[in-house]
């Protein structure tokens, strides 16, 4: 087993897990997850939230009134999630369920919506292949999916500047959220290649991009 | 730049080191070769690469977060989930033409082996606690003897186990010293507080550490270190006041750190995370004789009674809390209990795994 305080500290996790971000974000991330919910949800609209963790974007889907799912296979995390207040609008609903599990329990075409943020980075590119094609066919032909998650700037000062900090912030990242991030590398290409169309990005910060795209009707 | 790696994974193995998940070749597997699970500890991977020298089968490297697949499992950063999420994303229905698992058998924690079958369609079966027992696993027809089943704890892991206790803590200590005394009276302390854990570790099996006379075992470790430094000051010619005041400190401060869980870090004591004041308790009336949990034990508490059909704790002292035997139970016949009477079901440690001390919710009643 492990020693007293890493292991308590592992153990804290999900209840840090909001605050870690958001200092890490610097304040970014509930306006990311806003913006998800603006692009993913409306009242009455089937969401799927994969990797929800402590349920920020699922929240601000319902807050839209939308009947979001969120589902995460960390049981710590969805705790921390279902002890937030549920929106008067909308429902939230908590699912214990790996990525890779998603066919075993929902049917195809059955949301409206896929959103995820941040942990397309955390799925090996096999992984990511195989999630993309799952809830492309659990969307509703002209349904949509919306990921946020990290990225490599795109200029090349940017960039540099982006990987002298790379190391400093992956400690920082797992120091107060025992996550690391990568940058997705490819992630247009592989949304694209599992069949999705109509491709958006938008970057709210040069290191992050809220990728959108439609299951073609 | 191998022995480079396994250095630095040693000494720093506390932290999550990270390899690369998916299936891999180890010799030249066929259609036929069988599939070892893992996590994606990169000790691990190279520890079970080696012991499988000489054999053809596939390697499922599993994302336990960089963590040991033990502490992931108890922990619960590697799950059935990430067992399924592997047998589905790495394709590798289309590499064999069987459907047989070998899992780690110390992730029994955390994965729940009958939601891995349940989920894949696989078969699964319970690999040999040590890798380098796989070989002779293998050549047996998959199936690990009782001596298998029990971690052990040699020398050599021993050894190793303080060498992760001391590689990133004397640099600090020694660094301190330093500071406030020069650089003799920093190494003395630095020297006595390795020794220290060096004898903690060797001694570790005959200790009594997780019991009443612990806090003796820890005041006698610290003398005998505050001895061994006072002679090596005599050797030098140091003997003063001071300076074994300074040593005093150190060994005082060195073994404290140790003693805060030395024995969590040990596969023969139960971690000082959780209460000593809870065991586990056998349901006998549901016990329907599955035997699931003397498969998973690696203390080898569990004996199943042939006669009776039912399984037995035969050996509670050894018993580390592991959970194991709890969560693998189909018929929820095992629980902890608390001495106090309250108890923790099932159901609460497959979600919370051993987290039963941090800040997620449980329901002990
Ligand atoms: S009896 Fe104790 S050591 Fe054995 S599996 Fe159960 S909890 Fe772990």
């Amino acid at each position: 087993m492990s020693t007293y305080a890493f292991m308590r500290w592992l153990e804290s996790t999900p209840s840090r897990y909001d605050r870690g971000m958001h200092l890490l974000s610097r304040g970014r991330m509930s306006r990311v997850y806003d913006r998800v919910a603006e692009l993913a949800a409306g009242p009455g609209l089937r969401v799927l939230d994969v990797g929800c963790g402590t349920g920020g974007v699922t929240l601000a889907c319902a807050a839209r009134g939308a009947e979001a799912v969120g589902l995460d296979r960390d049981a710590g995390m969805l705790e921390v999630a279902a002890a937030k207040p549920a929106p008067a609008d909308g429902s939230v609903e908590w699912v214990e369920l790996g990525a890779a599990e998603i066919e075993d329990r929902f049917d195809p075409e059955t949301f409206d919506s896929v959103v995820s943020c941040l942990a397309f980075s955390e799925m090996s590119p096999q992984e990511r292949a195989y999630v993309l094609g799952i809830v492309h066919d659990r969307l509703r032909p002209g349904g949509r999916l919306v990921i946020a998650d990290e990225v490599e700037p795109t200029g090349a000062g940017a960039r540099l500047l982006y990987r002298l900090l790379r190391i400093p912030m992956t400690v920082a990242t797992w120091l107060l959220t025992q996550k690391t991030t990568h940058p997705v590398h490819g992630l247009t290409d592989a949304v694209r290649q599992a069949g999705f169309a109509n491709i958006d990005e938008e970057r709210p910060w040069p290191a992050f991009v809220i990728l959108s795209a439609r299951r073609p009707s | 730049m191998k022995l480079l790696d396994s250095i630095f994974d040693t000494a720093f193995r506390f932290l999550p080191h990270r390899s690369k998940t998916g299936l891999f070749p180890i010799g030249d597997p066929d259609r036929s070769s069988p599939v070892i699970v893992t996590g994606n500890y990169t000790l691990t991977v190279r520890r079970v690469s080696k012991a499988l020298q000489g054999e053809d089968v596939w390697l499922l490297v599993t994302d336990s977060r960089g963590i040991n697949v033990w502490c992931a499992a108890g922990g619960g950063h590697l799950t059935h989930h990430d067992v399924i999420a592997a047998v589905r994303t790495s394709q590798v229905a289309d590499r064999v033409d069987h459907q047989e698992l070998i899992l780690p058998q110390l992730s029994a924690t955390g994965v729940e082996r009958n939601r891995v079958e349940e989920a894949t369609g696989w078969h699964a079966t319970w690999g040999p606690v040590h890798a380098t027992d796989l070989p002779a696993f293998l050549r047996r027809g998959r199936h690990a003897v009782r001596e298998e089943r029990a971690v052990r704890f040699p020398m050599s892991d021993r050894l190793q186990m303080a060498v992760m206790w001391t590689a990133p803590m004397v640099p600090i200590l020694w660094l301190i010293l330093w500071a406030i005394s020069g650089p003799l009276p920093a190494v003395v302390g630095a020297v006595a507080i390795t020794a220290i854990v060096l004898g903690l570790f060797a001694g570790m099996p005959w200790l009594p550490l997780r019991t009443h006379r612990g806090l003796l075992v820890y005041g006698g470790l610290a003398l005998a270190g505050f001895a061994f430094g006072a002679a090596l000051f005599t050797a030098a010619g140091a003997l003063t006041t001071r300076n074994l005041i300074v040593l005093a400190a150190a060994c005082v401060v060195g073994t404290g750190i140790v003693s805060v869980d030395v024995a969590g870090s040990t596969p023969l004591l139960s971690s000082s995370v959780n209460p000593s004041d809870f065991r586990v308790e056998l349901l006998v009336d549901r016990c329907t004789g599955a035997a699931q949990c003397v498969l998973v034990c690696p203390r080898d508490v569990l004996v199943m009674n042939g006669h009776v059909h039912k399984v037995e704790i035969v050996r509670p002292a050894n018993c580390i809390l592991c959970g194991a035997c709890i969560v693998q139970c189909p018929e929820d016949a095992l629980r902890f209990r608390f001495d106090d009477g309250r108890v923790v079901e099932p159901a609460t440690i497959r979600r919370t795994r051993l987290n039963l001390l941090g800040k997620r919710t449980i329901d002990v009643t």
